[in-house]
Order: structure tokens, then sequence, then C-alpha cells
């Protein structure tokens, strides 16, 4: 299946390259490459919008836990600044 | 890390469980018995490819057993047989059959309009997305033709008796699916391969 290599290859090299770019500005906060990635998760599984219906109801199970993670994270960050 | 083990793990539980070497042993096997039917036969004329209004269940391929040049008009539904009797002469007789497009049209969520954008998306899903052979497809309306593009496709395209009748794997999946959708009979007029492009051409039946 070539669209399930190109989908894969695709997620894994753009979270290895916004890794490459956020070390090169010298970011160090975790809650920011976390949020970074998820969001790029998010984004690229919505652009492959052939992937098989089968393939297509697993990755929206993964997407909300992606999303879950997000919800999470920006929770931790308006406790921190109304803190 | 935890993000790509996530998605391996939903992909990976998507994959068919049937290996691909079964998967293309069964097609080969269904295509050469088809093949042997239709050279046996000695039939030459090319296949019709009837939307599902005009055959049963799915879209199928129709080949007159008689041509005087003319292609035959099918204006009311066939009986679900291998011979199928289409008009009042004892002449108007052909074959039934289905193809590789008929059970492919199966894995659509949903009938495909009668414009070559809807034509287009539909064949893309089914054939990247669905089966994997092509990369995408492009297709276009010129009056009474359809014309059709995919972009590097990845199954042989043969050159037998039976290919020359019915068309090849990926004609008959573009063919089925143009019937469906406009709901007319199809014929492929051309196909041709060229630079990684595999192009078709259909004539839109009456």
């Amino acid at each position: 299946m070539r669209l399930y290599n190109r989908y894969i290859l695709t997620v894994a090299l753009i979270l290895l390259l916004t890794t490459v770019i956020l070390i090169a500005f010298g970011q160090n906060a975790l809650d920011i490459y976390l949020t970074v990635y998820i969001i790029e998760a998010l984004l690229i599984t919505e652009l492959f919008v052939y992937i098989n219906k089968k393939a297509r109801r697993g990755l929206a199970y993964v997407s909300t836990i992606l999303f879950g993670g997000f919800i999470v994270t920006l929770c931790f960050q308006i406790i921190r600044i109304l803190a | 890390m935890l993000i790509l083990s996530f998605i391996l793990i939903a992909l990976g539980k998507s994959i068919p469980k049937l290996s691909p070497e079964v998967c293309s042993l069964l097609l080969e096997t269904g295509i050469d018995n088809i093949a042997t039917l239709i050279e046996e036969l000695g039939i030459k004329t090319k296949a019709i490819y009837l939307p599902s209004s005009l055959t049963s269940k799915y879209p199928r391929a129709f080949i007159p057993l008689h041509s005087n040049g003319s292609r035959p008009e099918i204006r009311k539904a066939l009986p679900q047989r291998l011979i199928a009797r289409y008009g009042s002469s004892p002449d108007d007789i052909g074959l039934l059959i289905s193809t590789f497009g008929s059970t492919a049209i199966g894995m659509l969520e949903s009938k495909p309009g009668a414009t070559p954008d809807e034509l287009e998306s539909a064949l893309t899903s089914l054939l990247t997305g669905r089966l994997g052979v092509a990369d995408s497809t492009r297709v276009y309306l010129d009056n009474e033709l359809i014309k059709i593009e995919i972009y590097k496709p990845r199954l042989e395209n043969g050159s037998s008796w039976s290919h020359q009748c019915l068309g090849s794997p990926l004609a008959t999946v573009a063919a089925s699916l143009a019937a469906e959708a406009w709901n007319k009979p199809m014929t492929i007029n051309r196909e041709l391969q060229v630079n990684g492009k595999y192009y078709v051409e259909l004539e839109v039946g009456r």
C-alpha cells in the first residue's frame, strides 16, 4: 500500500523537521513541542483523504487521543497563566 | 515516537488478512478463466460496460456474441445470467460477465455523480486509497467521450485477446465506475500507456 507508506513517511519527516526547527530556535518548553506535533499530525491525517475507510476509522481514534492530549496541554497552560 | 506508534498501530489493524500473493493468485485465476472463455468463443467485439440499473447489483460487462458493426442498444435490465438476451432477434445475445471493475465498485461508499470532478474523486479514492494501484487520476469530458488519465499505474497492461475485448483491469474499473456514474452504457474506445501515465478513453452510450 503506497499511500500508507507515503502517509507514515510524511508524518515522520514533518515531526523530525519540526524538532530540528524548534531546537534551532532554542525552544525548551516541552508543551510547545507537544502542541505543534499534535496539530501537525492531525493536519496531515486530514490531508490524506483517500486512505481507506477501515484505516480512517483507526486514525479517527488516534486523532481523538491526540486531540485529548492537545486539550490537556491547553488546560495546563491556562491554569499556569491564571495561577 | 508515541504519535507515530499510535498511527502505526491504527494502520496495522486495517491491513487485509489475506496476503498480496493470495490476492494476486485469485485475481489471475479469475482473469485467466474469463480470457479462456472469450478466446474459445472467438469473440472480437468490444465489451459494453453496463450500469447496475441494466444488470443486477453491480455494473457488469456485456459482450455481444454477434455484431454487425454497430453497438447494440440495451434499454431494459438484462437477466442475471452468463448468456443474456437483449433483443428479439435470435442473434441478440451476449455474455454478461463480472470484471475486476464490477467488484471494485462495491468498495466505494457511495455512487459518484455524473460529472468529471465526481468521477475523478471516486476513481482516485478507489485506485489510490482502496486498491493502491495508482498515484492519482484526472478526468476530462469531451462531448460523448470521457478521457481518463491514471498516473503511475502499478497493474500490468496485458495484450491478450481478452484484454482487447474487455480492456485492462484499470480500464475496466474506469469504465464500470463511469457507467455507474452516468447510468449509461460505456465502451472502452482506446487505452494507452505512455511515460508512467495510463490513458483510457470511454465512449458514452445511449
